[in-house]
C-alpha cells in the first residue's frame, strides 16, 4: 500500500512534467502541424535559467535571503523562453509555412546548436540546483514521505494549467487561437492575423517548456542533454504520444494523455522490467494510430487532409 | 556538350566519384595515405548506400522516416554475428555466455552459414519493415504522424536490444570482429582490404544503378506524384498504399546492406547507430547533398562524413555542431534541394535573371 502511494505520487509528478512540455508542444502541432524538435532544449534552457538566477542570487544576497531565486527562477524561465521561441517561430517555422516535415527537421538543426551551445557555456559536467529551504524535505503521512519539491511541481503545473486555460477558452487571443486552429483560411477571413497567434502560440509552448526546466531543475542535476534525456527516456516517445494520444491542441487531450503516459511509465517501470513498459505504451500508441490517427478527441471535418 | 551534360550529369558526376574512389586504395598503396583513411572512405561507402534509401523514401516519396537506423543496425548485428561467430569457431561469445547460455542461441544459429546470413542479412529488415509499412500505410498514416510512430519505433527497438544483452551484449554491442575477408589491420592485411574496399565499392554502384532505374521509369514519376499530391494519385486509381510499402521496404533493405558494409570496415556495431539522432544524421546527409536526386544522396553523405571526420578533431569538435546544425537549418530554409538542387536548378535561375535584367538595362535607353 504504502508503495502503491509513493509510486502514485512520483507518477503524479513525472505526469505533471510531461503535460507541462506536451502543452506546449500539443498547441503548437494543433495550431501548425509543426512538431518543434528543439522543445527539449527549452526545457534545458529553462532548467539552465534556474541554475543561473540562482548563482547571481547567491552572490548578491545575503544567504537567508536568497532563497527567493526559485520564485524569481520561474518567471525568468519563462520569458527566455518566450522570447527565444518567438524568435525561432519568426525566423525559421514562419519561413516553412506549409512544410510542416521540413520545419521539424529545421528545429532538429536548431536544436543541435541549442545543445552545443550550452555545452560551450556551462561545460559538459552537470550543475546542480541547490532546493530552496521551503521546497526541502517533505512530510510523511502513514509511512509514506511526500516530498515538498514534488508537491510544488504538482501545485506550479496545476497553475500553469489554469493560467493556459484562462488563455485559450476565456481570453479574446484564445477565441483567435482556436478559430485558427479549427479552420485556418476561415478564421484569416474573419480578419485574424493568423501568423501573430501562430506567433505567440508558439512563444507560449516554449514559455512553458521554461518553467518545466525550472522543476526539472529541482529533481536532478542539469546538463546539455537533460532536455533530450528527459525527452529521450520519458518525453521524447512519451509526449510526442501524449500528443498524439490526447489529440492536437486540445487541453483535455493533453491532460489526459500525458497523465496517462507519465503514471503508465512509472507502474509498470516499478511493476515490471521498463523494457517491458516502453513495449507496453509502443504497443498503446500503435493501436490508438490505427485507430484514431487524428487522437482522441477531434473535432470533427470533411477535409481530406487532416 | 550542354545537352550531355544536363541529361547524363548526376551519371558523369558519380562517375568521378567511382574513379576517385578506386584510386584511393592505390595512394595506400604508395603509402601517400595511410590505412585508417582508407577503412574511413569504405565506411563513407557503407553511408552513402544508407543515404540513397533515406533519398528513395524521403527524397522521392516524400515519408520522413526516423526508422532507418534501425534497418541499419538490423543488418549490422547481422553481419557481425555472423562474422562473430567465424572468430569464436562456431562457439558461444564471451558475453552469451556471461548472459546465462551454455550453447547458441536458435536465433543467431542461422548466422553460422555464410550465404545464410547474407540472406538473413536482407530479410530480416524486409520483413520487418513490411509488416510495418503495411500496416502503417494502409491506415492511410501519413506526413508528421508517420514522422512519430517511426521514431518510437526506433526508439523501442533500440532499448530492447539495449535490455536483451544476453542476445546482443547491449549497450556494448558486438566488438572486435575482423571483415568478412579476414582481419584488414596492418600492413600484413592490405590484400584483404583493398578486396573489401572494392567489393564496397562495387554494392554501391549497383545500387546507385538500382535506385537511378527505378527513377527514371514510371515507378519513379509515380513516387515523386505521391510526394506531391497523395490524393490525387489515389484518384487516378493507384494504390498509393502499395507503392509507399515498396519503397519503405526496399530503402530499409538497402539500409541494412549499408549497416552489413559498416561493420566490415568499423570492426564493431553498437546500439548507439540504432538512435533517433543517428536517423536524423541520415537524414541531414541527403537534405544537404540534394533530396530527390540521387546522386546528391551520395554526394551529402561523402561531404559532410569527410568534414566531420577532418574538422571534430582538436579545437574544431566544439564547433562542429554548430556548422551542421547552422547548414542543415540553412539548406532547409533557403536550398530545398541541397547542393545539387542549387547547381542545378537555383543557380542557372539566378544567372538567367541576371541576364534578363541586363538585357532590360540596355533595352531601356533604346526606348527613350
Amino acid at each position: 500500500m504504502e508503495q502503491f502511494v509513493s509510486t502514485l505520487f512520483n507518477g503524479l509528478s513525472l505526469s505533471s512534467i510531461i503535460l507541462l512540455t506536451s502543452l506546449g508542444l500539443s498547441i503548437t502541432f494543433g495550431l501548425m502541424r509543426v512538431i518543434n524538435m528543439a522543445h527539449g532544449e527549452f526545457v534545458m534552457i529553462g532548467a539552465y535559467m534556474t541554475y543561473v538566477t540562482q548563482q547571481i542570487f547567491t552572490s548578491i544576497l545575503p544567504e537567508g535571503a536568497s532563497d527567493i531565486y526559485y520564485i524569481i527562477s520561474i518567471p525568468v524561465a519563462f520569458v527566455t523562453g518566450f522570447i527565444l521561441g518567438s524568435l525561432l517561430e519568426k525566423f525559421v517555422i514562419s519561413r516553412l509555412y506549409g512544410r510542416e516535415i521540413d520545419s521539424l527537421l529545421a528545429t532538429w538543426g536548431i536544436s543541435l546548436i541549442l545543445q552545443q551551445a550550452a555545452r560551450s557555456i556551462f561545460g559538459t559536467q552537470g550543475v546542480n540546483v541547490t532546493a530552496p529551504a521551503f521546497l526541502q524535505g517533505g512530510i510523511t503521512i502513514g509511512g509514506c514521505t511526500f516530498s515538498f519539491n514534488r508537491i510544488f511541481i504538482i501545485f506550479l503545473v496545476l497553475f500553469c494549467l489554469l493560467i493556459v486555460w484562462v488563455i485559450m477558452y476565456k481570453s479574446n487571443f484564445g477565441k483567435q487561437m482556436r478559430a485558427v486552429m479549427q479552420n485556418r483560411p476561415m478564421a484569416q477571413c474573419m480578419g485574424i492575423n493568423s501568423r501573430r497567434v501562430d506567433n505567440i502560440t508558439f512563444a507560449l509552448g516554449s514559455g512553458l517548456a521554461g518553467i518545466a526546466g525550472c522543476s526539472v531543475a529541482l529533481l536532478g542535476s542539469i546538463d546539455s542533454t537533460v532536455g533530450q534525456s528527459y525527452i529521450a527516456n520519458s518525453f521524447m516517445a512519451v509526449v510526442l504520444m501524449a500528443v498524439v494520444l490526447g489529440g492536437v491542441g486540445k487541453l483535455a487531450g493533453a491532460v489526459l494523455g500525458s497523465t496517462i503516459i507519465g503514471s503508465a511509465s512509472i507502474f509498470t517501470e516499478n511493476y515490471t522490467s521498463s523494457t517491458i513498459a516502453k513495449a507496453i505504451v509502443l504497443l498503446i500508441v500503435i493501436i490508438f494510430l490505427q485507430k484514431r490517427p487524428q487522437g482522441l478527441f477531434v473535432i470533427k471535418s470533411r477535409s481530406l487532409d487532416e | 556538350m550542354n545537352k550531355l551534360l544536363k541529361k547524363q550529369g548526376s551519371n558523369i558526376c558519380f562517375g568521378v566519384i567511382v574513379l576517385i574512389l578506386a584510386v584511393m586504395p592505390l595512394l595506400y598503396l604508395r603509402g601517400v595515405m595511410n590505412g585508417s583513411t582508407i577503412s574511413f572512405l569504405g565506411k563513407c561507402i557503407a553511408f552513402a548506400v544508407a543515404a540513397m534509401g533515406i533519398d528513395m523514401i524521403w527524397g522521392y516519396t516524400g515519408i520522413l522516416s526516423l526508422g532507418h537506423g534501425l534497418y541499419f543496425a538490423l543488418g549490422g548485428y547481422a553481419m557481425a554475428m555472423y562474422l562473430k561467430l567465424q572468430s569464436t569457431g562456431g562457439k558461444i561469445t564471451d558475453f552469451m555466455h556471461t548472459g546465462g547460455f551454455t550453447e547458441l542461441p536458435l536465433v543467431w544459429k542461422p548466422f553460422l552459414n555464410l550465404p545464410l546470413s547474407l540472406l538473413l542479412i536482407m530479410l530480416v529488415p524486409g520483413v520487418v519493415a513490411g509488416l510495418i509499412g503495411y500496416f502503417i500505410f494502409k491506415s492511410r498514416v501519413k506526413g508528421v504522424y508517420f514522422f512519430i510512430i517511426s521514431q518510437v519505433l526506433t526508439w523501442a527497438a533500440y532499448s530492447i536490444f539495449i535490455a536483451l544483452s544476453p542476445y546482443t551484449n547491449g549497450n556494448v554491442g558486438i566488438t572486435e570482429i575482423k571483415s568478412i575477408f579476414g582481419s584488414i589491420k596492418g600492413s600484413s592485411n592490405i590484400g584483404n582490404m583493398l578486396l573489401l574496399f572494392y567489393v564496397a565499392l562495387l554494392i554501391m554502384i549497383l545500387i546507385y544503378a538500382l535506385c537511378r532505374f527505378l527513377v527514371n521509369r514510371k515507378f519513379g514519376k509515380l513516387l515523386i506524384a505521391i510526394r506531391d499530391g497523395e490524393n490525387r494519385t489515389y484518384f487516378s486509381g493507384y494504390r498509393v498504399s502499395n507503392y509507399k510499402t515498396f519503397v519503405y521496404v526496399l530503402s530499409a533493405v538497402i539500409a541494412a546492406i549499408a549497416g552489413a558494409i559498416f561493420v566490415n570496415f568499423n570492426g564493431s556495431i553498437t546500439p548507439s547507430q540504432m538512435t533517433i539522432s543517428y536517423s536524423i544524421t541520415m537524414v541531414i546527409w541527403v537534405a544537404i547533398g540534394g533530396r530527390g536526386t540521387i546522386i546528391g544522396a551520395v554526394i551529402g553523405a561523402f561531404l559532410i562524413n569527410l568534414s566531420e571526420y577532418n574538422l571534430s578533431s582538436g579545437a574544431m569538435v566544439e564547433i562542429w555542431q554548430y556548422i551542421i546544425g547552422a547548414v542543415f537549418c540553412i539548406t532547409i530554409l533557403f536550398f530545398k534541394g541541397g547542393i545539387v538542387g542549387f547547381v542545378k536548378d537555383q543557380l542557372p535561375a539566378f544567372i538567367a535573371s541576371r541576364k534578363r535584367k541586363k538585357n532590360k538595362g540596355e533595352e531601356v535607353p533604346t526606348k527613350a
